[in-house]
């Protein structure tokens, strides 16, 4: 077993670990009844892609600052695990939406500007496969990293700025009773670690598709003479 | 209940997926290098 598979399993332990406090600590809502329990997935998920899209902007800066491969390359690994982070809060609250507001989607405040986040890092990892690799296609995405976060704030604060649908903070307001609250800051820990080994297999993957693109680009071409030859 | 289980069904899917796939995926990389 590698390291990388260990790391992976641990967080999957606690991953089960906070399964236990959602499904069997946790008291069931008295006004949504067991559907409520998503909630904490749901909020964990999203925490967690914050985390990751914080990530990318530390790498985008330092990337612009000190041109460092490693800060690319943890930019890179991040805004992928925050982008499935992402899909996860998205999808998890539409199925939570509609036995509770009667409609999978509505054009709210938190809900499209999540979507919006969901598609500037969407954007981010397109033009990291589209451009050709090198300095341009990095600098381009650190800039595309470095602005995308913009939309993290507004994605937080929509829910307290504008009139929206979407419930405004649980936990700052003190709105959860105390297991609830047990359940979901567990939650949040368990998620936020597999987030860091995510990014962190991630990262391991990004350095070896950039050591073989090295070793390509310095293969030796083969000289004409063997090039006849081989023909 | 519906619901529930589907939101955490697809949850398990997409992370759990994606951790398989990425720990495959460096396990390939590390034997072709």
């Amino acid at each position: 077993m590698t390291r990388y598979e260990q790391a992976a399993a641990g967080a999957v332990a606690l991953m089960l670990v906070a399964a236990g406090f959602i499904f069997l600590f946790a008291p069931t809502d008295a006004l949504q009844g067991p559907v409520q329990r998503i909630f904490y997935l749901h909020v964990s998920s999203a925490i967690a892609a914050y985390g990751c899209f914080g990530v990318v902007l530390i790498g985008g800066i330092g990337y612009l600052w000190k041109e460092s491969a490693a800060a690319d390359r943890l930019a890179r690994a991040a805004a992928l695990v925050g982008l499935v982070f992402t899909t996860v809060t998205l999808i998890m609250g539409m199925i939570w939406a509609k036995p509770i507001w009667n409609t999978f989607w509505t054009w709210d405040a938190r809900l499209t500007s999540t979507l919006v986040l969901w598609i500037i890092y969407a954007g981010y990892l397109m033009v990291r496969r589209l451009a050709e690799p090198g300095r341009q296609a990095a600098r381009f995405a650190a800039v595309v990293g470095i602005f995308g976060f913009i939309d993290v704030p507004v994605v937080h604060f929509s829910v307290t700025w504008w009139r929206t649908v979407h419930p405004g903070p649980v936990v700052i307001n003190d709105a959860l009773p105390p297991e609830m609250l047990i359940a979901f800051l567990i939650t949040m820990a368990c998620t936020l670690v597999l987030a860091a080994v995510m990014i962190a297999i991630r990262y391991r993957i990004e350095y070896l598709m950039d050591q073989a693109a090295e070793r390509i680009v310095a293969a030796p071409i083969a000289a004409p003479s063997e090039a006849g030859s081989a023909r | 209940m519906t619901y529930l289980v589907v939101a955490y069904v697809f949850a398990i899917v997409v992370l759990g997926g994606y951790l398989a796939w990425s720990l495959r995926r460096v396990r390939e990389l590390s034997r072709r290098q």
